[in-house]
């Protein structure tokens, strides 16, 4: 193909990404949700040239330059980075499935997306970071100068792009089988080991290496470019290797035994519905990462309480509780009915069938607080909370924080996508934003205010009064809840099936 | 069934405007017309899936009347399948059956003897394949829906285009798997298809529908239907015109 015509192409799919991207259905029906996501990036980039300018004053004293101080550790950041990327990018071989029956040479579209990947303005973001931390390390210096900075942001832009490829090639292993996540991490612990135990060197390195982009120094720039050029080229080997298996691939599942779960089968309808919410767990990639993410929380947050001073303090201390409690709760709850989306249609031709959901995601989710319970015995053995304000917030959450998330359900009208490999963004209305800040916050302080008040005894001993008195109720207020969803139902469902696939 | 002042409106669109139609117990009924002639919208207004802008829809039994916007006792004795918004997907074949056996309080001996009956339609490529239903192929994850529908036995069946993905041996099967339902069950059965041919031979009556309304409304005794309807269809294909630009 001529080069011309690459250009053409090149532009095509740009702003075919650009307006898949501006007309997800999410974006669109949602302009709350267009406001949050370019805040979140504003509010990110803000963030970053914050700690540009501390970290670039902060170094300023000290014995080394302050540049060769932050880039000793830059391995730490480009390790950040490539694990935020998995919670954002995925491989080529999707996007390529709508071009593959196209008169254009596959290879071609491949190249297409590496080329994007690389020129993406992600992997110039952290540049919010670095531009102002070069200005007052490495612009202002009389030694160093302008031209010194541009070759700095330069090298650090190219690092990132260099970084952009080497998480690709592991994207694509890992989609062929998870087992490949072990390799970077292992790679990793490696390398950090190896720096930390065998004396200075990685950070020493790492130092000079950086110091050859300040200095314009090309043997530096060279190695970076051919590491790109080479992992650019083992990424293309890679999609068009595994391009075929990406765009067919078939989830192969276990047989499930109808005699499994067989003790939810006393609880009839809804224990039917019990057994619908453990599958999904079980078989949808986005719904078990959540479930995984809430409780690997939990259990640091508790390990970290119980055997670190690091949340002593007084308010702190009554966040980690309440958190880790309500956490997978706010976590999953916010988005309650969007994987019941994908079937609502079937759902909504069944008398009652959303009330029986519904009871029975709450007994799931009364029974998914075994695990904060478990697990903050350790902090209550060590003396860090009482058993009074553990209780208060075991019955604290299922008697009032999960009534308040539930109501989303209500609301809630954007379906979950089950099979996408990435999470999908959490927040889509005003009301899920609201609601679940205010499931994390009121109970903290309504706890706070309680223990100052009372102690930690009485504190909890209310706490468990109110929980109670909202399980006791559950059946009153999930009705009233399904009811307000038959109310809402036409426009919910007309949205349900908008987002479906999308 | 009776559908008084029926309408639905999208935007500027029209999608179905009904003054007044009777579907009678025991109706085979086919709904034809080209794509967007509303028939999906139809099903979808009578199984209360659609806010309607005006008008309701009235099922009466031998003992009460349901107007299906109001109540839900209707869906007690009612069997759906439009797409595949109505399957759970991240289920495998058997425990989706399972599933809809219980939730409609079906013993599972049933349910199996239900599943017997289906197994020639099904051709062994539905049950027991240990993959879950959205990993089927579209034909069998119409198959899964339209059993699905079909499980609780009930006397209002409405399938939305039953015949597309299936292949040549299982349209025939579905086709005589809808009319044994009706003279088993006598239950009155609603089904659109772009298929003329399949539609015309199972059904006792045939409406036609263009732009939401039902233009032309056939009992199976009019003589004339066939041709009349395949009248309609040609006269629809400027047959020259595509010529021309080919």
């Amino acid at each position: 193909m001529d080069f011309k015509r690459f250009r053409l192409l090149y532009k095509l799919i740009s702003k075919n990404k650009k307006l898949s991207e501006k007309r997800h259905p999410m974006f669109e029906r949602n302009r709350f949700m267009k406001i949050f996501t370019y805040g979140m990036i504003a509010f990110m980039a803000c963030y970053f040239i914050f700690f540009g300018v501390v970290l670039g004053n902060a170094f300023l004293n000290e014995s080394i330059e302050a540049c060769d101080m932050l880039n000793q550790g830059i391995l730490f950041l480009l390790i950040f980075d490539f694990w935020l990327r998995f919670g954002m990018q995925e491989t080529p071989g999707q996007e390529v499935k709508p071009y593959k029956v196209m008169p254009i040479p596959t290879n071609s579209i491949i190249h297409i997306f590496l080329i994007k990947r690389g020129w993406n303005w992600y992997n110039a973001f952290f540049l919010f970071f670095f531009i102002p931390f070069g200005f007052l390390t490495v612009a202002q210096m009389p030694y160093f100068g302008w031209m010194s900075f541009i070759g700095y942001m330069i090298g650090v832009w190219l690092l990132f792009v260099l970084n952009a490829y080497w998480y690709l090639i592991w994207r694509t292993l890992i989609n062929q089988h998870i087992i490949y996540i072990l390799l970077p991490i292992i790679f990793y612990a490696a390398i950090i080991f190896a720096g930390m135990v065998a004396t200075d060197w990685l950070f020493t390195a790492s130092m000079q290496f950086m110091r050859g982009f300040i200095e314009w120094n090309p043997l530096c720039f060279l190695i970076v470019l051919l590491c790109i050029v080479m992992l650019y080229y083992v990424n293309l080997w890679m999609q068009k290797k595994f391009l075929y298996e990406e765009i067919a691939k078939v989830e192969k599942v276990k047989k499930v035994k109808s005699q499994e779960m067989s003790f939810l089968n006393r609880y009839g309808v809804v224990g039917e519905y019990l057994k619908l919410e453990i599958k999904s767990i079980a078989r949808n990639n986005v719904v078990r990462k959540i479930f995984l993410s809430g409780l690997i929380i939990t259990l640091i947050f508790c390990a970290i309480t119980a055997f670190t001073p690091a949340y002593d303090g007084g308010f702190m201390r009554i966040f980690i509780c309440v958190y880790c409690f309500a956490v997978y709760g706010i976590m999953t709850l916010t988005n309650v009915m969007g994987v019941e989306g994908n079937y609502i249609d079937g759902l909504m031709s069944r008398k009652e069938s959303v009330l029986s959901l519904l009871k029975a995601k709450y007994y799931f989710y009364i029974a998914m607080l075994l695990i904060p319970t478990l697990s903050m015995i350790a902090p209550v053995a060590t003396g860090k909370y009482t058993i009074y304000e553990m209780l208060g917030c075991l019955f604290f959450t299922p008697g009032c924080i999960f009534p308040c998330l539930f109501i989303l359900a209500i609301f809630n009208n954007t379906t979950m996508n089950l099979t996408q490999k990435i999470q999908q963004r959490t927040t889509n209305s005003k009301a899920q934003f609201f609601v679940s800040m205010a499931a994390m916050f009121v109970p903290m302080i309504i706890m706070y205010v309680l223990v100052m008040l009372m102690g930690s005894m009485w504190g909890g001993i209310v706490m468990m009064g109110l929980g109670l008195i909202g399980v006791v109720l559950h059946h009153v207020w999930l009705k009233a809840i399904y009811k307000q969803f038959m109310i809402r139902r036409y426009e919910n469902m007309s949205s349900f099936r908008a987002t479906r696939n999308a | 069934m009776q559908l008084a002042t029926l309408k639905k409106v999208f935007g500027e669109n029209v999608a179905l405007d009904i003054d007044a139609f009777t579907v009678n117990s025991g109706d085979v009924l086919g709904l034809v017309g080209n794509n967007g002639a509303g028939k999906t919208t139809l099903f979808r207004l009578i199984l209360d899936l659609l806010k309607p802008n005006t008008g309701e829809v009235t099922i009466k039994t031998e003992d009460a009347e349901y107007i299906t916007s109001k109540t839900e006792d209707w869906k007690e004795f009612t069997g759906a399948h439009i797409d595949s918004g109505f399957l759970i997907d991240y289920l495998t074949p058997d425990e989706y059956f399972s599933f809809i056996g219980k939730v409609n309080n079906i013993p599972k001996e049933e349910i199996d003897e239900q599943l017997k009956r289906y197994a020639d339609f099904m051709s062994g490529e539905v049950c027991g394949q240990n993959k879950l239903i959205r990993n089927l192929s579209a034909g069998n994850q119409q198959k899964v829906g339209i059993i699905a529908a079909l499980l609780n036995q009930p006397s209002l069946l409405i399938l939305d285009e039953p015949f597309n993905f299936l292949d040549p041996s299982s349209q025939i099967a579905m086709k005589y798997l809808l009319e044994d339902y009706n003279k088993q069950t006598g239950a009155t059965i609603m089904v659109s298809s772009h298929n003329l041919t399949h539609t015309l031979d199972i059904c006792t009556r045939v409406a036609l529908l263009e732009h939401g309304h039902i233009i032309k409304d056939y009992n199976k005794s009019d003589t004339d239907m066939i041709a009349e309807i395949e009248q309609y269809f040609e006269g629809n294909v400027h047959h020259e015109a595509i010529a021309e630009e080919a």
